[in-house]
């Protein structure tokens, strides 16, 4: 399957994340990654399924990489309808807005339309798990209900 | 043969300045060269010990070493001709193809006032490397404070520093601060924190967010002053709002107060028989003075050079520092390149920058014929490695008291003593 991941990071733990997931799932799948910064809302191709992944800064906000891609989308009217995508957060539990980065950027995309995939899941920086643990068998949950939706229309 | 690179400093610069020129040419032979026998710079010896989260980046860097071929030396402190040191600047560029200075910038900045020299007066960067147990804090008498606090600085790592002087000894749960220290802070008995800025509140460097955490700790008492310096403010100025939550806190059981002022310089520490007393301060256009009696004061404005590399000669016959060329063959990246500002993401642009502008100039650089780090393997005996570091962080992390993450060997001695398998067993 056609993937495309993005990413929007701040010191690197989402691009070093996405990169994990290329490579343990470059071979069975075409995945391109990119930095959030590169893309623009009405650049994206809206049959291919999307992977977000982004942290969270200051007092929940989006990481610098997601911002100019955010402010974008949210200055416009692009219709995102027909968009499948999945999205993944990086945070850390000490800050009461745990996660609010991914969170803002999942209700943006639905807001332009987009249909989300499965739950979104948040690495705790705080936590014993690796992020990599987390993201690798979610990628594939929602992997396979894209595959499943696809076969099904 | 590939180019090598030996990148000095192996601080968040140093890491992702490596990380992005394998990026860039993943041909390149690059070494990760530090002074400390063990990597990361201030990552483990500056980012607080309860912001774990934080330190996480370091997870990031050791990939360099795990998977990506880069080499860490530790323990070499490299130097110009007149600092000590075990190898000069200039002999290290006669065995690398390039060499990048990402240093940092260790020193405290002095105030430049009167009774600077007093006992109870601490800079900032050496009371955050004791309490994040920096080998060269080992050997210096254990920072202490006693009940009346001032800390002169409004930036993060003054918050820092707040946060940490008010939390409760029961409040370091996750974190790596040691226990030595959490109940030394809790023995002074801390009553009054006094944080105190030249800028007003809406202006001042913190972020909110850093603020709003010192109000999460238990049963402290905020007193905030000086708002109507920022009467003109705009009304969702995120420092004002930070500051408000904090406003309404005053538990009847309080233990500590902690004060904000805001618009004040700091004239002339006073002591009595060589210890302090008490900090004076002024308003900007001299109408007002402030005394406040601390027993200690501790300094927060900001980092300068060490002078051990000629950092001020280099930067200012520098090439262009803006891409980070000092010289030909020589580069400078991270603080030590832009001076002592900016949080670890704005270092990992600027070592993409300084990545980009070496690597084009490799562009036109015959192959190499340099020795690189055979030579400086012949020469030191008592280098360290990357499996060196592994011993180092196991052992710290399987040595942790109850509530901690880890537990930090203080020494050089024992670090070595386990990097380089002697016999002696840390203590
Ligand atoms: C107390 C404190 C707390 C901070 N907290 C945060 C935070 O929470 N979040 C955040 O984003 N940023 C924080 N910062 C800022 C952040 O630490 C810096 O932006 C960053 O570390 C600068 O990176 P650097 O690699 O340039 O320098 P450094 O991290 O200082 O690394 C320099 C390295 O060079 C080595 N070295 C020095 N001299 C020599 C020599 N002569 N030979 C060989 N090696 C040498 C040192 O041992 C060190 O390992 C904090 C800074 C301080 C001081
Ligand atoms: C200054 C700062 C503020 C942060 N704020 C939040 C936050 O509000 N919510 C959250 O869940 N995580 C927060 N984090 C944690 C980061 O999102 C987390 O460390 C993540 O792994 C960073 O990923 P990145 O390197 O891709 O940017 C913050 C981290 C820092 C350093």
């Amino acid at each position: 399957m056609k993937i495309t991941i993005l990413y929007g990071t701040e010191t690197g733990n989402t691009e070093m994340l996405s990169e994990d997931l290329e490579s343990e799932f470059g071979s069975d799948h075409e995945i391109e990654v990119k930095n959030l910064s590169d893309v623009a809302p009405e650049d994206l191709d809206l049959t291919v399924f999307h992977v977000f992944l982004c942290s969270s800064y200051g007092d929940g906000e989006l990481p610098a990489s997601a911002k100019p891609f955010a402010e974008a989308l949210g200055a416009s009217d692009t219709d995102l309808s027909g968009l499948r995508f999945a999205i993944f957060g990086l945070g850390d539990s000490d800050y009461e807005t745990f996660g609010h980065g991914s969170e803002q950027l999942a209700d943006m995309l639905v807001k332009h339309k987009a249909e989300q995939v499965g739950p979104r899941l948040i690495h705790d920086a705080q936590g014993g798990d690796l992020a990599e643990d987390l993201a690798f068998p979610w990628f594939e949950e929602r992997v396979a209900e894209v595959e499943a939706l696809s076969d099904a229309a | 043969m590939p180019h090598k690179i030996a990148i000095l400093g192996a601080g968040p610069s140093g890491c992702y300045l490596a990380q992005s020129l394998l990026k860039l040419d993943d041909a390149l032979e690059v070494d990760i060269i530090d002074r400390l026998p063990v990597p990361y710079g201030l990552v483990r010896y500056g980012v607080a010990p309860d912001h774990q989260g934080t330190k996480g980046v370091a997870r990031q860097f050791a990939r360099l070493f795990e998977r990506q071929g880069v080499t860490f030396i530790g323990n070499l402190d490299v130097c110009t001709g007149d600092h000590g040191g075990e190898i000069t600047l200039a002999e290290l560029r006669e065995l690398y193809d390039v060499v990048v200075l990402a240093t940092g910038l260790p020193t405290d900045q002095k105030l430049g006032i009167e009774g600077e020299e007093l006992e109870g007066v601490i800079g900032s960067g050496a009371l955050t490397r004791a309490w994040n147990d920096h080998p060269d804090s080992h050997d210096l008498p254990p920072a202490k404070t006693g009940k009346t606090v001032t800390v002169i600085g409004n930036g993060n790592v003054a918050m820092d520093i707040v946060r940490i002087l008010s939390k409760g000894e029961g409040e370091f749960e996750g974190s790596d601060f040691g226990t030595h220290h959490a109940e030394r802070i809790a023995a002074a008995g801390i009553e009054r924190i006094e944080v105190i800025g030249r800028s007003p509140a809406h202006m001042a460097k913190f972020d909110p967010v850093m603020v709003k955490e010192i109000g999460k700790s238990a049963r402290l008492r905020f007193e905030i002053a000086d708002l109507q310096l920022s009467a003109g403010a705009e009304a969702d100025n995120t420092r004002l709002q930070a500051l408000a939550t904090l406003a309404g806190i005053a538990p009847d059981d309080a233990r500590c107060t902690v004060s904000f002022r805001f618009g004040w310089s700091p004239v002339r520490l006073v002591g009595a028989g060589g210890k302090l007393t008490s900090a004076h301060f002024t308003r900007a256009d001299g109408s007002e003075a402030l005394d406040l009696p601390s027993d200690t004061v501790i300094t927060a404005i900001g980092f300068c050079d060490d002078a051990r590399l000629g950092r001020a000669d280099l930067v200012a016959g520098a090439t262009d520092i803006d891409s980070g060329r000092l010289a030909p063959g020589l580069y400078a990246a991270g603080w030590f390149r832009r001076g002592p500002r900016g949080t670890i993401p704005e270092n990992r642009a600027d070592s993409q920058a300084v990545a980009a502008a070496i690597v084009e100039d490799l562009a036109s650089l015959a192959a190499s014929d340099k020795p690189g780090r055979a030579a400086l393997q012949a020469r030191f005996d008592r280098l360290t490695d990357y499996a060196a570091w592994q011993r180092i962080d196991e052992h710290e992390r399987a040595t942790v008291s109850e509530g901690r993450v880890r537990s930090k060997l203080r020494s050089r001695r024992d670090m070595l003593a386990l990097a380089l398998n002697e016999t002696e067993t840390p203590s």
